[in-house]
């Protein structure tokens, strides 16, 4: 009986994760950028001769996506960080913020692929390539008895602490931190932290969370294992998969849509249009001409022009 | 810090929760909140009918009748309109990278200064109105009631923002402080609540075509006057065309270059180069006195301002029948005219792409807009060695180069000056590298803080540049400030006087130094002084003066964190940044002369 309750939990989550997460985008999407405010990072497109800032200060859409690439991927704004002490008006760059967040988003993409290994099978050639690769970390005596630590399973929690951590030291964080932020870290750290107690210390029946799995993608649902851990793990990540359209988690979608980086540093040469531009109502020639009538027709007389030792 | 003795920096961090509850009129420091909107230039500019008459210190602002709905109303239309405020009021982590990026935050250690808090300051607001979360946690979700004492703290807040994108420029997902800052300023304008000082500039400039309110002959008397001083120190007549029809190119320079000092210097040099142009290549071009204003306040005030006031530059260059349009040195405006006037206006079709007729270079980044940058333009006639130069006239400055906020994050200009810079002058020296190109300080007086009332905002969020500049100054003996932003032109006058740096360290336009270096054709006399009057440096002195800078720190130089002696400040420097870790920029707190 109480296994229905989180199949019925699971695909309620799914499906508030997915809805939720579109009506976001769409609404977004449904708002126009009414101007090109590109933040161009680099020397921008003149002339040929001028060393320019191709990623940084993209003129073309492809150099746009690239940039949008390393955005996502490789967190490039964060790595630019610097630190400025206002005590010695000193300023160095720093790396701690990119460090943690790389670690973490990496890492919690790997996992996140692993667990395609519940859900398919056979299990994909590259999941299982994937997972050694992961794998490389053994330790243990060898004659005795080895265990593998999956990198991932450090980097994340090196991530999700450094990131909670600056929280907690960091006077300016902790300032701006709100409830919100603190939950969503923990929240993640609990998940990952159940995963991580299921894979080393708890043995769980991994043929039934299989089965489960299965079930779950083929629309044909089995029971889950009714296992402490385990339904603690499925849970979580049921509670932040509901959680996730209605935070700042959402973040993942919103940098695609972030005008200051998604748009080309060229509307010098690219017109860009705003759907809801107001006609314009300032100053014509002819109101201006009449203000102004005794002075411009002066100039007029001095032959458009002043100066000239004339 | 302590030499200069008079800003004190005090830093204390609320907790989350104090941090959402607004200030009120009692904190409202002197010095940093800005006078309210006159009732005149309200009504001078294309605002809403409501104008709010409200002295900031008191406790009723006498805020008009539903101004929470208008507000809030308001602010709906806006996400909608905005994808830019919607997407950004949802997915700030909070994670701090913009915090101390902030010159104004530095300055003054006020933590709702750090562009994530003034983000805040919107976003608490919307959760509360435009998110479930909001409406059922309340303060738990972050959210907080629309009070009366909101609106003063976004008054007081929204206007300590010089809209400089230098937070932008960290956040992982180009959260742009300024652009929420530009949308929340327009939206105090729907309950009444106006900026004087910017106010005042765009009413004018509504009026009469230019920031200042010149008429059209105080236009055309202050360009004769820049003639005749150009006469007297080349020796050549000048004649400068105002509203000439069927001319090749529009010229429109920010309003404060052909008013204000320094800006003068910067001045005569366009007047000089467009007069070599005309005498060598035939090049005929224009002033004009209703597109008398390149720059444009709207721009860090509303869409309507800002439209209303660029509208003017291409029916000017329609009815002046021109081919194409140069813009002059200034910042603002070029983030106005690079990304906001083509949207706003229909482009004239008497306009042409252009190409520079002297060397047929296709300028095919303004293939849209037909508007090109005098130093664009300038660095392409240099780069073909279409003009004669004389660097060694600008051999009595050691020059440095001050990236204004929006020519750097709002369009990207960098090597343009820098190339002209160094094709006109023999000595010049870089900041250090987190104070310049995009991540250039601002000069703490942009986007309407150049107002008097605000002076100790200004000194303040201008301390990062000055120190800065202390440090070329101190290492390279740096005594000009080279600046492309009519604004900072402005706004260094007060800021390197407060900062201890003027005299010597002296500022004005790229243009200034193109004008002492170009050769006239028709010039016969030697020149003996810069076009400030300044005598210049005979051959001997320039060799005299460089060599006193390359010579003067034979003296010893010490670490003060463990004692190492260097007989060069450089070393010192590079020493303490790799040993302990102080950037450059701040080597003065630990490189001291040996006594
Ligand atoms: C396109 C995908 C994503 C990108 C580019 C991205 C980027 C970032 C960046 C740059 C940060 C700021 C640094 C930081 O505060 O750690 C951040 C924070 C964060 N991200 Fe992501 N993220 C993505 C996807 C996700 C996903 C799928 C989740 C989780 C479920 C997530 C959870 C978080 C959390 C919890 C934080 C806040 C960390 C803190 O509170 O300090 N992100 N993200
Ligand atoms: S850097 Fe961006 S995401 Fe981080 S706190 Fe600032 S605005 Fe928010
Ligand atoms: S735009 Fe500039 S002044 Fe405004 S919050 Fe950002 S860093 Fe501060």
């Amino acid at each position: 009986m109480i296994g229905y309750l989180f199949v019925g939990l699971f695909y309620i989550a799914i499906l508030i994760f997915v809805v939720g997460v579109l009506v976001r985008i769409f609404n977004w999407a449904r708002a126009p950028v009414p101007l090109n405010i590109c933040t161009p990072l680099g020397q921008q497109k003149s002339l040929d001769w001028l060393p320019r800032a191709r990623f940084d200060s993209p003129y073309t859409k492809w150099e746009t996506f690239v940039r949008m690439l390393g955005e996502v991927f490789l967190f490039r704004s964060l790595w630019k960080n610097t630190k400025y002490y206002i005590e010695t008006q000193r300023q160095t760059a720093t790396k701690w913020l990119w460090l943690f967040a790389i670690a973490f988003h990496w890492s919690l993409l790997i996992i996140l692929l692993r667990h395609i290994r519940f859900f398919t099978s056979p299990i994909p050639d590259w999941i299982l390539l994937l997972q050694s690769l992961d794998g490389i970390l053994e330790v243990g005596r060898p004659e005795l008895h080895m265990v593998t630590i999956l990198v991932t399973n450090l980097t994340i929690l090196l991530g999700l602490f450094g990131l909670l951590g600056r929280r907690i030291v960091g006077a300016k964080e902790r300032a701006i931190s709100l409830p919100s932020d603190w939950l969503a870290l923990i929240l993640i750290i609990a998940t990952v932290g159940s995963g991580i107690i299921m894979r080393y210390f708890w043995a769980v029946d991994i043929e039934g969370v299989k089965r489960f799995a299965i079930g779950i993608v083929t629309f044909n649902p089995v029971l889950p294992p009714l296992d402490l851990f385990f339904l603690t793990h499925l849970t979580l990540v049921s509670a932040l998969l509901i959680y996730f359209p209605f935070s700042k988690l959402v973040h993942a979608a919103g940098i695609l849509f972030s005008p200051t980086r998604n748009l080309p540093n060229n509307p010098r040469a690219v017109r860009y249009i705003n759907p809801w531009n107001p006609p314009y109502t300032g100053i014509s020639w002819e109101e201006y001409y009449e203000m102004y009538k005794d002075q411009l027709d002066e100039i007029a007389e001095r032959g458009y022009k002043v100066g000239g030792g004339g | 810090m302590e030499e200069e003795g008079k800003i004190k920096i005090e830093q204390r961090f609320p907790n989350w929760s104090d941090l959402l509850k607004p200030i009120t009129e009692k904190d409202f420091k002197k010095g940093i909140y800005h006078y309210p909107a006159r009732k005149s230039d309200w009504e001078g500019a294309p605002l809403p009918p409501v104008y709010t008459d409200f002295n900031p210190l008191e406790k009723d602002w006498h805020l008009p009748e539903g101004w929470k709905e208008t507000f809030l109303s308001k602010m709906d239309e806006f996400r909608k309109k905005y994808r830019e405020l919607f997407v950004w009021m949802d997915i700030c982590v909070r994670c701090g990278a913009c915090a101390d990026k902030c010159h104004y935050y530095l300055g003054t250690g006020d933590p709702k200064n750090m562009p994530v808090a003034r983000a805040e300051l919107l976003r608490s607001i919307y959760r509360r109105y435009f998110t479930w979360q909001g409406k059922i946690f309340g303060k738990w979700a972050g959210a907080r009631d629309l009070t009366e004492d909101v609106i003063k703290e976004l008054y007081y807040y929204l206007h300590q923002c010089s809209q400089c994108r230098r937070c932008s420029v960290f956040c992982p997902y180009g959260i742009d402080t300024a652009t929420i800052v530009w949308i929340g300023r327009e939206l105090l304008t729907h309950i009444g609540i106006g900026h004087r000082f910017s106010l005042i500039s765009i009413a004018a400039c509504l009026r009469s075509g230019n920031h200042l309110g010149l008429s059209p002959m105080g236009m055309a008397g202050s360009l004769e006057s820049a003639a005749e001083d150009i006469k007297e120190i080349t020796g050549v007549d000048i004649e400068v065309p105002i509203n000439k029809k069927g001319v090749d190119i529009l010229f429109v320079a920010p309003s404060g270059d052909y008013f204000a000092t320094p800006h003068w210097f910067t001045l005569m040099g366009y007047l000089m180069f467009f007069h070599e142009l005309e005498e060598r290549y035939g090049i005929t071009y224009t002033w004009s006195t209703l597109a008398g204003e390149g720059g444009n306040f709207g721009t860090f005030y509303t869409y309507k301002c800002a439209q209303d006031m660029n509208g003017k530059i291409y029916k000017e260059a329609k009815r002046l029948g021109v081919k194409w349009i140069i813009g002059g040195e200034c910042g603002h405006m070029w983030r106005d005219k690079h990304q906001f006037m083509a949207t706003m206006h229909d482009i004239p079709d008497n306009l042409e792409e252009p190409v520079n007729p002297i060397t047929g270079t296709y300028f095919e980044n303004a293939k849209s807009t037909k508007m090109i940058h005098i130093l664009e333009f300038a660095a392409d006639l240099i780069k073909h060695n279409k003009i004669k130069l004389d660097k060694s006239r600008n051999n009595h400055w050691k020059v440095t180069m001050h990236d204004p906020c929006n020519m750097a994050r709002g369009m990207g200009f960098f090597e343009e000056p820098r190339y002209v810079v160094r094709s006109v002058c023999n000595y010049f020296y870089e900041m250090p590298e987190h104070a310049i190109r995009e991540k250039t300080y601002c000069c703490g007086s942009g986007a309407g803080n150049l107002a008097d009332e605000v002076m100790d905002l200004r000194m303040r969020g201008g301390m990062p540049r000055a120190m800065a500049i202390r440090y070329v100054h101190r290492l390279y003996g740096v005594n000009y400030l080279a600046t492309i932003c009519a604004i900072d032109r402005a706004a260094f006058t007060a800021l390197l006087k407060y900062w201890k740096l003027q005299p010597p360290v002296m500022h004005g336009g790229i243009f200034e130094l193109v004008g002492n270096a170009l050769i006239l054709s028709d010039e016969d006399k030697e020149r003996e002084l810069d076009l400030r009057g300044e005598p210049l440096l005979k051959e001997e002195e320039v060799k005299e003066a460089v060599e006193e800078v390359v010579t003067a720190p034979t003296k010893e130089y010490v670490c003060e964190l463990c004692g190492a002696v260097f007989t060069d400040l450089d070393e010192c420097c590079e020493h303490a940044e790799k040993e302990h870790k102080i950037a450059k920029a701040a080597c003065d707190m630990v490189c001291g002369e040996k006594r």
